[in-house]
């Protein structure tokens, strides 16, 4: 690994023939709790390829996140670790990789967004030091090239007056700009991938549509791989090639985001559709009270081993085989993947 | 900032005007004679009156105490009985070694409990955090007396490497005066350093769940860097307040340690003063030490906007 | 304590073993500081038939080091150093549970008439934060000083520095449940004021006076230990654990034992004391616990 950052490649629509740069295998990740072992992510397998934007989509708590800092080694050592699995980035085995080679990875080819933006952003320091101290570990840019780095990254993310607001500190900053912070830290050094866990949650309806044009905007240039992590099938709509679905630390279904909303097949990714309000062509919400549906039941405990498919219990479709056999994940579709036994039975009943 | 300043050194004003009140009306309080109090169980009527006499206990009570009050003001505690000097001189006289002793003190307990009470909370529920959390809690049950004289007799005597007891002033020589208060400090800044290492890890701990930990780390910060750079001038506020909190406990231990080491220092004073029951030194000792406290107290407030720019005064 | 509750619920005995097995497995920081402060008040009451008379002395054994004979040495006087220090368990014990009681009761009426009565407050927190900017030994000293030094006159002038710290946490105690919605709806329901105050707010107080009042106890005997070695605190003749100490300053290095003896007593005395605080802070109060 160099220094230097490396060259941005040309702008491109993530073409299917692309290089994949990040390929997750059968990644399972366990949380050690006084009540038992938690099985977060529980046999996830994914590609990523270059420049292109993948959305991950599911209920809280069904492993998305945990994924997310998984694959950046950042699940907090004694609370869980990664059991199994492997995570490659660029041909480089991540899982195995000493903690001092990790951190030349995290922030630098691999950079995260978390979803509080508020608490996000550490109170103490400036912004600018907070997005120059990035190019300074990784780039070993001195003290005055670091700062200029910064103004150059806050301006890139569209915040006016740069050169004042990297003095400022984050408490000066209103909730989209701290988040416009976080992106130009996440970027600050070109990385190959950029993980967005929930960027825009926790902010206003009016500034999340900005966030999002930002991130894609920015994506396109610097040539930047996204996975984007939401509950939100509104943004997943609005920015993603391709959709996983996730429920209780497995994948769903996984497809083309066209193919996905047009033909869902899996019961899950059908409720999450239903359960949703349609957006405007404003990108408002419009809600009409009495049309959507929610799914009924509980997201299942993670504590108990799931013989069969999680989302049985919840499903309208489910035979006997469901409770006990866990379905495959296959193709019911060209290039769209579904796990369950009932596929055509499912995709045969109009929504 | 300034306005802040000049506003909290108006609120010490009430808190000085109880002090010199408590001070000079406890003489009065107290039954009996103060003149026959301070003369001493064997002084003769004659002894008493000159007593009386030097110290104005003849005047009428608020007469005294607006000459107390009025000599105060204008820097005067007071004039010690036996020596008949000036409060202030002896004062001056023996400044010199507590303040050295309370620098060190201050420098050996912050030295060594900040890096412990980061390593605990870093290591929570490890080995290393219960033995920094059972050093605490024996810090807090260990008298500076009794740890004292253990390090007299482990280091200077059995070792021989420090010098048992005494002080050297600094006009001897920096190394000379840092052997002599070398023993001291430690004795003196355990129980502080105990304070010091329990509140470090607790705010510690409650910083490194924060989500700009994580954000730090997914920056690719080295551990050490989120630790002492991201972590602890976060966790700042609460361990500089015990700091504080901690300088008047070290009051206090300043007169024990001095007597134990006899380092001829204010806390000698102090317990000479007892000893020959030289009342004025005692009261212009207490009003010296509860404005210093004052003071350090507003130091401290006025600290918090170095490290968290969200105070702003 | 522990044996009460077995006692008590001789119905449901199974359980309630199980139930203390649990809870003491949970404290054992209380458990063991309590079987200290229980072997030292066994120590205090049975003193007489453990130990000689602490007075005692033989010029002929000055200084002795501790044998079979003397445990813990002799001291200058040729005084038995094992019986002085068992007897000042009793001085230490006594000094620490009056200090407690009598600062933890002012401080706790001063506390709610403050909380309580706006105008009280206003005056007393002044007065408090005077006292609180004197150093707690200074203030003792000249206390001490001014009037003929007693055990009682100590363990007055111990408590009077330690009241404002009482005083204040339960101030704030009183003025947090004072603004809670039931007790403005007692005053709206014509409650007198002192059925409130002894209905509603006391109870509150319980709990944080309680790991206050251990921190006081522990505080006090370590206060007074200090004061009688600087030689401004109780009598010299009362064989408390400071006085003896103070005694062995002039022969420390020929005779350390009648220095380290006492203090180790009043090392494990003051240390079993806060574990029991600890424990109870952290039982009492689990969002305090959390954070220390």
């Amino acid at each position: 690994m160099t220094a230097v950052a490396p060259a941005v490649s040309a702008p491109i629509a993530a073409p299917a023939h692309a290089e994949t740069i990040l390929s997750v295998r059968d990644l399972r990740t366990q949380f050690f709790t006084r009540d038992g072992v938690v099985r977060a992510v529980d046999g996830v397998s994914f590609d990523l390829k270059r420049g292109e934007t993948l959305c991950i989509v599911g209920e809280s708590g069904c492993g998305k996140s945990v994924t997310a800092l998984s694959i950046l080694g950042l699940i907090p050592a004694g609370a869980g670790r990664i059991v199994g699995g492997s995570v490659r980035f660029e041909g480089t085995e991540l899982t195995t990789l000493s903690e001092a080679e990790m951190r030349r990875i995290r922030g630098n080819r691999i950079s995260m967004i978390f979803q509080e933006p508020m608490t996000s952003l550490n109170p103490v320091f400036t912004v600018g030091q907070q997005i120059a101290e990035s190019v300074s570990i990784h780039q070993g840019l001195n003290r005055r090239q670091a700062w200029d780095r910064a103004i150059e990254m806050l301006s890139l993310v569209k915040i006016a007056d740069p050169k004042r607001r990297a003095g400022e500190y984050p408490h000066q900053l209103s909730g989209g700009m701290r988040q416009r912070v976080m992106i130009a830290i996440a970027l600050a050094c070109n990385p190959q991938v950029l993980i967005a866990d929930e960027p825009t949650t926790a902010l206003d309806v009016t500034i999340q549509a900005q966030i999002l044009n930002l991130m894609l905007e920015l994506k396109d240039r610097l040539g930047t791989a996204i996975i984007l992590i939401t509950h939100d099938l509104g943004v997943v709509a609005e920015t993603a090639q391709r959709v996983i679905v996730m429920y209780a630390g497995r994948k769903a279904e996984e497809a083309a985001v066209d193919e996905l909303f047009r033909h869902p097949i899996h019961p899950y990714t059908r409720g999450l559709m239903a359960s949703i309000p349609r957006r405007s062509a404003a990108g408002r919400r419009s809600q009409v009270r009495g049309r959507l549906q929610e799914i009924t039941g509980i997201v299942p405990s993670l504590r108990e081993e799931i013989p069969g498919c999680a989302f049985a219990p919840r499903c309208g479709f489910a035979v006997d085989r469901c409770t006990r056999e866990q379905p495959p994940f296959e193709a019911h579709r060209p290039a769209h993947f579904a796990a369950c036994w009932e596929a055509a039975r499912v995709v045969g009943t109009p929504r | 900032m300034t306005a802040y300043i000049v506003r909290r050194l108006i609120a010490t004003i009430p808190v000085m005007v109880v002090v010199a009140l408590f001070v000079f009306f406890l003489l009065h309080l107290t039954p009996g004679d103060p003149a026959a109090v301070i003369a001493g169980d064997d002084a003769s009527p004659a002894e008493i009156e000159g007593v009386r006499r030097k110290l104005g206990l003849d005047l009428p009570i608020w007469q005294q105490f607006g000459i107390y009050a009025w000599n105060l003001l204008q820097g005067d505690l007071g004039t010690s009985i036996f020596s008949n000097l000036p409060v202030l001189t002896l004062v001056k006289q023996r400044l010199e070694p507590t303040i050295v002793l309370a620098l060190a003190t201050l420098f050996v307990a912050v030295a060594f409990a900040i890096p412990m009470g980061v390593l605990a909370a870093w290591k929570a529920r490890s080995f290393v955090d219960r033995l920094v959390m059972g050093f605490s809690v024996l810090g807090f049950a260990v008298p500076v007396f009794l740890f004292g004289y253990v390090l007299i007799y482990v280091f200077a005597i059995q070792l021989r490497w420090l010098p048992v007891q005494g002080y050297r002033p600094l006009a001897m020589g920096l190394d000379q005066t840092l052997r002599s208060i070398a023993l001291p400090a430690f004795a003196l800044g355990m129980t502080y350093m105990a304070l010091i290492a329990r509140i470090t890890r607790a705010s510690m701990l409650e910083v490194l769940s924060e989500d700009y930990i994580r954000t730090a780390h997914a920056k690719g910060v080295a551990q050490k860097s989120v630790l002492l750079r991201h972590a602890l001038k976060n966790a700042a506020v609460p361990i500089v307040t015990v700091i504080g909190i901690g300088l008047a406990l070290l009051i206090s231990g300043v007169v024990i340690t001095e007597t134990v080491f006899n380092i001829p220092g204010l806390g000698r004073l102090t317990v000479d003063a007892i000893l020959k029951r030289d009342y004025p030194i005692i009261q212009g000792l207490i009003i010296l030490f509860a404005g210093a406290k004052v003071m350090v107290n507003l130091a401290i407030d006025l600290s918090y906007t170095f490290f968290d720019p969200r105070i702003r005064y | 304590m522990v044996s009460t509750t077995a006692s008590v619920t001789v119905a449901a005995r199974r359980t309630s073993w199980a139930d203390i097995l649990f809870w003491s497995r949970r404290n054992k920081t209380i458990i063991g500081g309590m079987v200290i402060l229980l072997a030292l008040v066994t120590v205090a009451l049975i003193a007489p038939w453990i130990a000689d008379d602490p007075l005692g002395f033989e010029p002929t054994n000055r200084l002795k080091r501790p044998s079979e004979v003397f445990l813990f040495g002799t001291d200058q006087f040729g005084r038995d150093v094992y019986s002085r220090v068992i007897y000042g368990t009793r001085i230490s014990l006594i000094v620490g549970l009056s200090v407690a009681l009598v600062a933890t009761a002012i401080g706790l009426a001063l506390g709610v008439l403050c909380g309580y009565y706006k105008r009280v407050d206003a005056v007393a927190m002044r007065f408090m934060d005077g006292l609180m900017a004197i150093p707690a030994i200074l203030l003792a000293i000249a206390l001490i000083t001014l009037m003929k030094a007693s055990l009682f006159i100590v363990i007055i002038a111990i408590s009077i520095p330690e009241i404002p710290r009482v005083a204040r946490l339960v101030r704030s105690v009183v003025l947090t449940v004072r603004g809670q919605p039931y007790i403005e709806a007692a005053i709206a329901s014509g409650t007198r004021n002192l059925t409130i105050m002894w209905r509603h707010i006391l109870p509150n107080t319980v709990a944080p006076l309680i790991v206050q009042a251990t921190y006081v106890c522990a505080s006090a005997i370590l206060t007074e230990a200090g004061l009688s070695f600087l030689g401004a605190g109780t009598p010299p003749e009362i064989p408390s654990w400071g006085n003896v100490m103070s005694l062995g300053r002039t022969f420390f290095q020929i005779a350390p034992w009648i220095i380290f003896f006492p203090g180790i007593f009043l090392a494990v005395t003051v240390l079993a004391i806060n574990l029991v605080g600890d424990g109870l802070r952290d039982t009492l109060d689990p969002r305090i616990a959390r954070r220390m």
